[in-house]
């Protein structure tokens, strides 16, 4: 299994779209927004807009890597009829998706560290080196519940849909959630909804960090509940035969 | 391979339907240790799925399978067996050699990934992205993936559909410098020039049935003359069979009893008159085509699939 994470590793290292979407992309956000809106602090009392900006946009690298990852390959794969070779030999199948799992795991971390590493050295954030520490694990952790959201999407969508299908949840998860806009400033409807998604609470443990406060509770939970939810229905899926096997074999 | 009768394969009434098609019916199939059996039949007549069995990919519905004594799934796991399937796909964005080289690390008993690249004629393409090889690499590669397990039975589902006829010869070759070292080989084909030089014993499935099993010679003794082919619903002897006027070779599969005759007419008329309980009476005249066609032609006249 190691051997599988490894491929599973290298493979997503020299696939561009993932360097472009996951890694590239919220560099250039980030750089993008707090050139527009880092100037000042975001709201009395709140992170600075370089910091906020800095964590939103670490969060929203996370998600996608961790999505991207899992989800839209699945799918690939069980079109392609990868996973069937992968059941011809002896390879289980929890084996398959735990390797999965960690690869996307891994991945994460540089989509994370960049763009934190973009903000101290272009615009100046500062914190302590135990904030950013804190923060970089804490959103590291919680991209797991991405790539087991990722996994079930891979299971249940055909290839066609999963990119866009993952990625337009992605989008509007993280509009929703407030790392685009944040959630200081969101109208009231939509910061009512926004309190109940993994992708502002991913944020949102991050912020707290940078703030100077623990890690709030209420987020943790969230994510958890979130990644239960997730798993369930991925491994309800998963042991479903007739969603394994690519097509009936021929007769 | 020090026991004389060890078996390789031995199923015992499998079957398999999907929802209300039968794929296969009971049936009954052993294999010897170091044969080399092809198995024949058009499209539908149940060979990917008795595969699929063999590999525990597809339960039976009935009966036990085993191979080498284990069950088909644990016979996987051991890398006693390994198959090469029908377009099946790799994992994207790795090499050759990478994902070779997850096959040796898979399974117990594994050649070296050099050993399996060379053995599949891969060598020169060991680096070479998996999405980026050509049919006949692909297949190969398939192969390399079976045969890096070092199993005592390798399956192989159509190993040279979709090749050319060079990539076809190339392919044999290699499977021939494989085999020769007392494994089982299974393989299943529609191109009947392959199975003279590749395999001692021919199975012939129809519509989901064994209806015949015998050696190439056999096979194709049985070609050159009328078949009279009919079901029996009671256990046909043999002797008896061979006692009828014209009759010249006997194969039994089942209830499927298919006589070759220099006289058809005169078969017929015995059978007509003796006791047996026989249905479903075709005969088929002599004929070029061979006896694949004679022993597989009622798909057409019944129009399934």
């Amino acid at each position: 299994m190691l051997y599988l994470f490894w491929l599973e590793t290298l493979r997503m290292l020299r696939d561009p779209k993932y360097l472009a979407l996951a890694v590239g992309a919220p560099i250039g956000f980030y750089l993008l927004f707090s050139t527009l809106f880092g100037g000042g602090r975001t709201v009395p009392g709140q992170l600075p807009g370089v910091v906020e900006i800095a964590v939103a946009m670490a969060a929203f690298g996370a998600i996608w890597s961790a999505i991207s990852t899992t989800g839209p390959r699945l799918a690939e794969e069980r079109q392609i009829g990868w996973i069937e070779q992968l059941r011809s030999m002896p390879i289980p199948g929890w084996q398959v998706l735990t390797a999965k799992l960690l690869a996307s795991f891994v991945t994460a971390l540089p989509a994370i560290v960049l763009v934190c590493l973009t903000a101290i050295v272009a615009k100046g954030a500062s914190l302590t080196l135990g904030q950013w520490l804190s923060l970089v694990t804490l959103i590291w952790l919680g991209s797991l519940t991405f790539s087991a959201m990722g996994i079930l999407l891979g299971l249940v969508l055909p290839a066609e849909l999963a990119f866009p299908a993952s990625y337009g949840l992605y989008l509007a998860g993280s509009a929703l959630g407030g790392l685009w806009v944040p959630p200081s400033v969101m109208p009231a409807g939509m910061f009512d909804v926004a309190v109940w998604l993994p992708t502002y609470h991913l944020a949102n443990l991050g912020w707290a960090v940078a703030g100077g406060s623990a890690p709030p509770l209420l987020s943790v939970l969230n994510l958890i509940g979130w990644t239960a939810i997730f798993a369930v229905g991925a491994l309800t899926t998963f042991r479903r035969p007739r969603l394994r096997r690519r097509t009936k074999l021929p007769t | 391979m020090n026991q004389v009768d060890a078996l390789a394969l031995d199923a015992q009434d499998v079957s398999h339907r999907y929802g209300d098609t039968v794929a296969v019916h009971p049936l009954e199939l052993s294999l010897a240790v170091g044969d080399t059996v092809a198995l024949l039949g058009p499209n539908g007549a149940g060979k990917s799925t008795l595969i699929g069995m063999m590999l525990g990919l597809i339960s039976s519905d009935s009966g036990t399978l085993t191979i080498d004594g284990l069950s088909p799934r644990q016979a996987v796991a051991r890398g006693r067996i390994a198959v090469m399937l029908q377009d099946t796909g790799f994992m994207p964005g790795v090499r050759v050699a990478e994902l070779v080289r997850l096959g040796e690390r898979s399974y117990r008993e594994a050649i070296s990934t050099t050993e399996a690249l060379r053995l599949a004629d891969l060598t020169d393409l060991a680096d070479r992205r998996v999405d980026r090889l050509s049919g006949g690499q692909s297949q190969r590669l398939r192969f390399a993936l079976a045969i890096v397990a070092n199993p005592r039975i390798v399956v192989l589902d159509e190993p040279t559909r979709a090749l050319d006829v060079t990539a076809r010869s190339e392919f044999w070759k290699t499977m021939q410098r494989f085999a020769g070292e007392g494994r089982t080989v299974v393989f299943a084909t529609h191109y009947l020039d392959e199975v003279d030089q590749n395999a001692a014993r021919v199975v012939v499935m129809d519509a989901g049935r064994i209806v015949a099993d015998g050696s190439p010679d056999e096979l194709r003794a049985a070609g050159g003359t009328s078949s009279v082919r009919f079901s029996s619903r009671e256990p046909v002897s043999p002797e008896a069979m061979r006692a009828l006027p014209g009759v010249e070779r006997v194969l039994i599969a089942g209830d499927m009893v298919t006589l070759t005759s220099g006289d058809s007419d005169a078969t017929v008329r015995a059978l007509s008159v003796g006791g047996l309980a026989w249905h479903s009476l075709e005969v088929a005249p002599p004929s070029l085509d061979s006896i694949f066609r004679t022993l597989t032609d009622h798909h057409a006249r019944e129009g399934a699939e």
